[in-house]
């Protein structure tokens, strides 16, 4: 039992890691707190439902459509949080709202208050290994999220580009003053932060299930995951995500489902007060 | 010096004479509208928004297609019905608000509508304050009613589920280890206490009760606990993506329960669709279905089906049911009211609705002192090929369950 749960914690952790990274990069780069993240997640999830189910797309193909329709979005996005004043957080929490209830009302007309899942028989089946049964899903996004953070940080540490976004990261005005063109990052990031949502979401129609709503649950996660590895430090995400996914599992074996949330709670207001810089934070920089 | 007055008074008198004509002639073009004349007006809130979009549009279709049904008919007296429709974004504030608004601005004669306790308590009190009586379509926490409020009155109650579920778990599941789950919502909550009190007069030991968040992601480490405590038969009081989420991760982690019961959201044709053959063996309750009907009533079921699918081309759900019985009460507490040569108000409605005994597809209707319906009764069904099979009481079975459930191995 135990090897089973803590396989299915770093698989939740792992989940959790694909959905945040989106956000934790745009809230990075550009400092645009957005609320719409989950609602652009189960949209993209929407887009390749529709095409698997409708069209009978392989699941696998309905990837770079659910990516090109996030992308366009975010750049548009991009374009709106780019006239906001400051302070560009709290400006962009308001914005970002309204628009996370447009697209969640918008969601609900094009594709109903019902429930869509997106079945792909050979995700459900597994392997045993060493006795204890393991998911294709499980290992999927256990992979899936260590290669995406690995090409994440090939291209946050490894390359030019990369360097001029951590840079903007750190400090927007001394990135701006070195030369580096402070909002063509933005655009980059929000780019980004699209290709990740566009791969988060089909696989959150496949792992969990499409409602218009569900939208909230999924910033939540992205917030708290955000938060917890700290703004603008990707590589303490999965950790960060690896961490809750076993204290809320752990949690519910030994106290219950009801103290899942509180456990998550009680973590990050603990983080805050004692490390508020993230999991692998070391003070300002 | 004088004549400048009486210019003014002249005046005025004309202006007021001008103003009369004006009135007299809109009020021949365009009749006002009272709750009591060419128009009676019911108002109904509902969810068309929000987490509980879903159900609440479900209701609000089943109350469309009554009220359609009544105005066919002539509405009541020759008074047109109309449905004045407001949502309540899922939001107990919300709902107070709209409520509040259709009472003293629109001015309806009856409340109608509400889908979970949270949203329909609101709703009660204040038709209580307003003395409009509300018929909510679907609730089930006991102490709504028993609040003693004289203009609630419901078309559900938890009692229709937990006693069939009872007799049926103590004639099938004895000497099994049984889990009962349940949403942290008081419909829910009352219902585990309630089914696990009365299987505990029936001598089966309840090895483990758990709450959970509606909505909860992840029942990966929930499924974990069951598997070590071997648990055979479990019964979750979640919702429709509760269920979504359990049955996928059970299936994912190879669990394979007995009997997995799910009184609420299983009985929908989106949901085994959704599923797909995941979703055979699963038993649940269902008050109505176009093939489950109460006896008697099947000419009036199927008209039900037809007109609604006329209107929204799609079949009718259990739901949607519970919107249309609501509506009906209101329209046949209204119809007896005018029959009786009374005015069509809030108090008379009232004490219609109290005196209410009619049948309907779902239940035969009539309401206690608490407003609580008489004769509401789940079946208990399982899903078998997709297909809502009647399994228990044995006077309205339509087949026999298959338990144990197959094992997921065995199924693929």
């Amino acid at each position: 039992m135990w090897t089973t749960l803590f396989v299915s914690s770093l698989s939740l952790g792992s989940f959790y890691t694909l959905i945040a990274l989106g956000f934790a990069l745009i809230f990075g780069v550009t400092r645009n707190f957005n609320l719409a993240h989950g609602e652009l997640v189960v949209l993209a999830g929407y887009v390749s439902y529709w095409l698997w189910k409708i069209w009978a797309f392989p699941f696998i193909l309905t990837f770079p459509a659910a990516i090109l329709i996030t992308l366009l979005i975010c750049l548009g996005l991009e374009r709106l949080f780019a006239h906001l004043y400051e302070p560009q957080e709290l400006n962009s929490i308001v914005l970002s709202f309204g628009i996370a209830v447009v697209i969640q009302n918008s969601m609900l007309f094009f594709f109903s208050g019902d429930y869509r899942l997106i079945r792909i028989p050979v995700l459900s089946r597994g392997f045993h290994i060493l006795g204890v049964y393991i998911s294709y899903t499980q290992t999927t996004l256990l992979g899936l999220s260590l290669i995406i953070l690995l090409m994440l940080y090939v291209l946050m540490y490894r390359t030019y580009l990369g360097k001029a976004m951590r840079a903007t990261i750190q400090d927007k005005d001394a990135a701006a003053l070195a030369g580096i063109n402070v909002a063509a990052m933005g655009t980059l990031a929000f780019c980004i932060g699209a290709v990740l949502i566009g791969i988060a979401g089909p696989l959150y129609g496949c792992i969990h299930y499409l409602y218009p709503s569900t939208g909230r649950e999924a910033t939540l996660v992205a917030v708290t995951i955000t938060i917890f590895a700290g703004v603008g430090r990707l590589s303490g995400i999965i950790l960060a995500g690896w961490i809750l996914g076993l204290a809320e599992s752990f949690t519910v074996v030994f106290f219950g489902v009801s103290w899942r949330e509180m456990v998550s709670a009680v973590l990050l207001l603990a983080l805050l007060s004692f490390r508020p810089h993230g999991i692998l934070g070391h003070g300002e920089r | 010096m004088n004549s400048k007055p009486k210019n003014d008074q002249n005046f005025m008198a004309l202006l007021l004479k001008g103003f009369f004509i004006i009135f007299c002639l809109l009020s021949l073009i365009f009749p006002i509208e009272t709750s009591f004349a060419g128009v009676i007006k019911i108002g109904e809130i509902d969810p068309l928004s929000g987490r509980l979009a879903k159900n609440g549009i479900e209701i609000h279709q089943g109350i469309e297609v009554a009220v359609a049904e009544a105005n066919a008919k002539g509405g009541i007296g020759g008074a047109r019905l109309e449905l004045v429709t407001r949502d309540d974004q899922s939001r107990p504030d919300v709902a107070i608000s709209r409520a509040e608004e259709l009472c003293t601005w629109e001015k309806v004669a009856a409340l109608t509508g509400g889908y979970v306790d949270a949203l329909v308590g609101p709703i009660a009190a204040v038709s209580q304050r307003c003395k409009t009586p509300y018929v909510a379509s679907a609730s089930l926490q006991k102490e709504l009613a028993a609040h003693k409020n004289p203009y609630f009155f419901r078309v559900s109650r938890l009692q229709g589920f937990v006693e069939p579920l009872c007799r049926f778990m103590a004639e099938r599941f004895k000497g099994q280890r049984l889990a009962i789950l349940y949403a942290a919502t008081p419909g829910s909550t009352e219902l585990a206490q309630d089914l696990k009190r009365c299987l505990e007069k029936q001598d089966l030991a309840v090895r483990l009760m758990e709450k959970f968040r509606p909505g909860t992601p992840d029942f990966t480490p929930l499924i974990a606990k069951l598997a070590g405590m071997k648990i055979d038969v479990i019964v979750s009081g979640g919702f429709t993506p509760d269920h979504i989420l359990f049955i996928r991760q059970l299936k994912e982690n190879r669990m394979s329960p007995k009997a997995y019961i799910g009184p609420f959201g299983i009985a929908y044709e989106s949901f085994i669709s959704a599923l797909g053959n995941d979703a055979d063996y699963l038993y649940t309750t269902c008050a109505w279905n176009p093939g489950i009907t109460m006896p008697g009533t099947e000419k009036a079921s199927a008209s039900f089906v037809s007109d609604f699918q006329k209107t929204f081309h799609h079949q009718p759900n259990t739901t949607n049911m519970h919107g249309y019985t609501s509506a009906r009460a209101i329209i046949a507490a209204m119809q007896k009211v005018w029959d009786n040569r009374q005015t069509v108000n809030g108090e008379n409605i009232r004490n219609a609705l109290s005196k209410l005994d009619m049948a309907l597809p779902m239940e035969h209707l009539s309401f206690d002192a608490n407003g609580d319906p008489t004769h509401y009764h789940q079946v208990i069904v399982q899903i078998q090929k997709g297909k809502l099979v009647v399994i228990y009481p044995p006077d309205r079975a339509s087949g026999h369950d298959i338990y144990p459930m197959p094992s997921w191995e065995q199924r693929n």
